[in-house]
């Protein structure tokens, strides 16, 4: 209880910590012996080790260790070391008595009393125990009832509270614990719930649309979306709720116009910045871009490429789809000029547009980063 | 004569899609599900092209690649992963693998990469040329060895172009240089990040951890 030596003693013996304590309890009332040995053992350390394996030892020799025990204290007592017979033998029936009542590894002693199940010894040591407890109490009492002169009628009534709370403490402890244990799975039964709430909403759903699904490319889409989503549920951030950084805001633009027009759209992102500012502006543009791209190029994918670089932002939307002569009039027709031109003008930006017939499309956005103002 | 390839994956069923992808083309020599019977069985195989996956039991794929390499250091090493997190790639790159394509990629480009990687050019896909483009964003130099550790404007180039989806070829085209010009900015960036002990890969790589 102090240093852990009657720990580790009934480790190396085997035998429950309290019947060790009681030991030492009793043995320092033979002239304080049991304190002297305390020291010296924990002096030489014989504590508890924590990862020790306990010793396990046969009942017959922990009944031979309990006689040894006795018969070193009848030894003492008739060569008159006693300093106080009532005083050694009211400790060690206290002592005792609640290590046998209070031994953690039993149940609850009135519960072990009434079981059927439990063996016969212990239910011998626990009336066993009970009564060295009384008996000690009872002596207790009287001496400090003599002593103290208080009425006997109050310290009965203590020491018999006393009693109950020692006898049931382990069983109240017990159940404290247990419900401590419970609590700690219904939280993860919790967790489990939200889990499966999660995957139900989107895996789930997703591989039922699959099977439902006669269309693989609709499928890819499909699978493609739930991977990303997935990944990003299960290794961080989801991307689509709260966008803060660009990167985070294209991918979710790029979510969305693949799953609106069926192409799969690869993301690359370098470097980040803020969501706000010009940077809506870039990611509106981007999100047309990529629609334009996936309505008209005819390609099966289409790539965005976005780069923080020191002093701007770039976005490169790339397709190797069918491509256009951009002097044609047609191309004028095709929401360039107002959704992504203005946007991108308004934010102080450029857009580039690269194309030739047959050699696939590239949009090149750049706006300035917001400078302190 | 055509090439020897092993392929290295603790799923059965992604192994047999992979195998019959390649069988066209490819001398498929062996497979494995776990790390132990991949490195003994390469080891005596001598296989032109390993195919491995990254995510398995017993050290995954930076095991088998560090267990043969050790023995057999001519074997060239194509990672394929469902996980195209930040780390697995870097990982594996630094172990040796000379490419990093992730489980999406289509039988062509699968194909392709193997004859790369047989080769002895690197694979870099948009993804990982976005990582070590993001990597080596940082312009501090690093002290030992700050000539290695940089990427020349043009392999930053190189690497932007395969970001934004193009093939070698068309980078080529592009900066006007050779194909083979392409692959030598590409092999070299591979040997930096090999090579690369600097801060920032570390610092960046747990930044992004992804468990």
């Amino acid at each position: 209880m102090v240093a852990g030596v009657a720990g580790g003693i009934a480790d190396s013996l085997g035998v429950p910590d309290g019947y060790v304590r009681a030991a030492f309890l009793t043995l320092a009332t033979v002239w304080g012996l049991g304190v002297v040995l305390y020291a010296v053992l924990w002096i030489v350390r014989l504590d508890r080790v924590e990862d020790r394996e306990p010793a396990t030892i046969e009942p017959n020799q922990q009944l031979g260790l309990a006689f040894g025990f006795l018969g070193l204290m009848t030894l003492m007592a008739v060569l008159g070391w006693w300093p106080n017979p009532a005083l050694v033998l009211t400790a060690g029936g206290l002592a005792f008595g609640t290590a046998a009542l209070t031994d953690a590894s039993k149940p609850g002693p009135l519960a072990a009393l009434l079981d059927p199940n439990v063996e016969t010894a212990s239910r011998i040591r626990l009336v066993v125990g009970a009564g060295l407890l009384i008996a000690g109490l009872t002596m207790f009492g009287s001496t400090v009832g003599e002593v103290f002169e208080v009425g006997i009628v109050f310290t009965a009534v203590a020491l018999t509270g006393l009693g109950i709370f020692i006898a049931l403490g382990p069983w109240v402890r017990r159940l404290l614990s247990d419900l401590g244990e419970e609590r700690a799975e219904r939280a993860r039964q919790e967790e489990r719930a939200e889990m499966a709430a999660h995957l139900h909403d989107s895996v789930l759903q997703t591989l039922a649309l699959i099977q439902r699904s006669g269309d693989p490319a609709r499928m890819a889409i499909l699978a493609r979306h739930q991977e990303s989503e997935l990944r990003d549920w299960l290794y961080g951030s989801s991307p689509l709720d709260g966008a803060d950084l660009t990167s985070t805001a294209l991918k979710s633009a790029a979510a969305r116009v693949e799953e609106a027009h069926q192409v799969p759209i690869e993301v690359v992102t370098v470097g980040d910045h803020p969501f706000g500012g010009p940077s809506t502006a870039l990611v509106g543009a981007a999100s047309e871009a990529m629609v334009n791209a996936a309505k008209h190029s005819g390609a099966d994918q289409v790539s965005l490429y976005f780069e923080a670089e020191p002093a701007e932002l770039v976005v490169y939307v790339t397709d190797q789809g069918r491509g256009f002569d951009t002097s044609a009039e047609q191309f004028q027709g095709k929401g360039i000029d107002n959704s992504i031109k203005s946007r991108i003008e308004r934010a102080g930006g450029t857009v580039e547009i690269v194309s030739e017939p047959g050699e696939g499309t590239e949009v090149v956005l750049k706006v300035p980063k917001e400078t302190d103002k | 004569m055509s090439l020897k390839v092993y392929l290295v994956d603790d799923h059965q069923l992604f192994l047999s899609g992979v195998r019959t992808e390649l069988e066209a083309e490819f001398r498929i020599v062996g497979t494995a599900h776990d790390v132990d019977t991949a490195i003994s069985e390469i080891r005596g195989l001598n296989p032109d092209v390993v195919l491995v996956d990254v995510h398995m039991p017993d050290g995954g794929g930076v095991a088998v690649v560090e267990g043969v390499t050790e023995v057999a250091p001519d074997v060239k090493f194509l990672a394929l992963s469902v996980s195209d997190s930040a780390e697995d790639v870097i990982a594996m790159i630094r172990a040796g693998a000379r490419g990093y394509v992730t489980k999406t990629i289509d039988a062509e480009g699968l194909a392709d990469a193997v004859r790369r990687v047989s080769a002895g050019d690197a694979v870099f896909s948009p993804r990982l040329a976005g990582f070590v483009l993001d990597a080596f964003a940082g312009a501090i130099p690093s002290d030992e060895d700050p000539e290695l550790d940089q990427l020349t404007s043009r392999e930053k180039d190189v690497l932007r172009l395969i970001a934004r989806g193009f093939a070698y070829k068309q980078v080529a085209r592009k900066l006007e240089i050779s194909i083979k010009t392409v692959e030598t900015h590409v092999s070299s960036v591979l040997r930096k990040l090999q090579l690369s002990n600097r801060h920032e890969l570390a610092r960046w790589a747990s930044k992004r951890r992804i468990v």
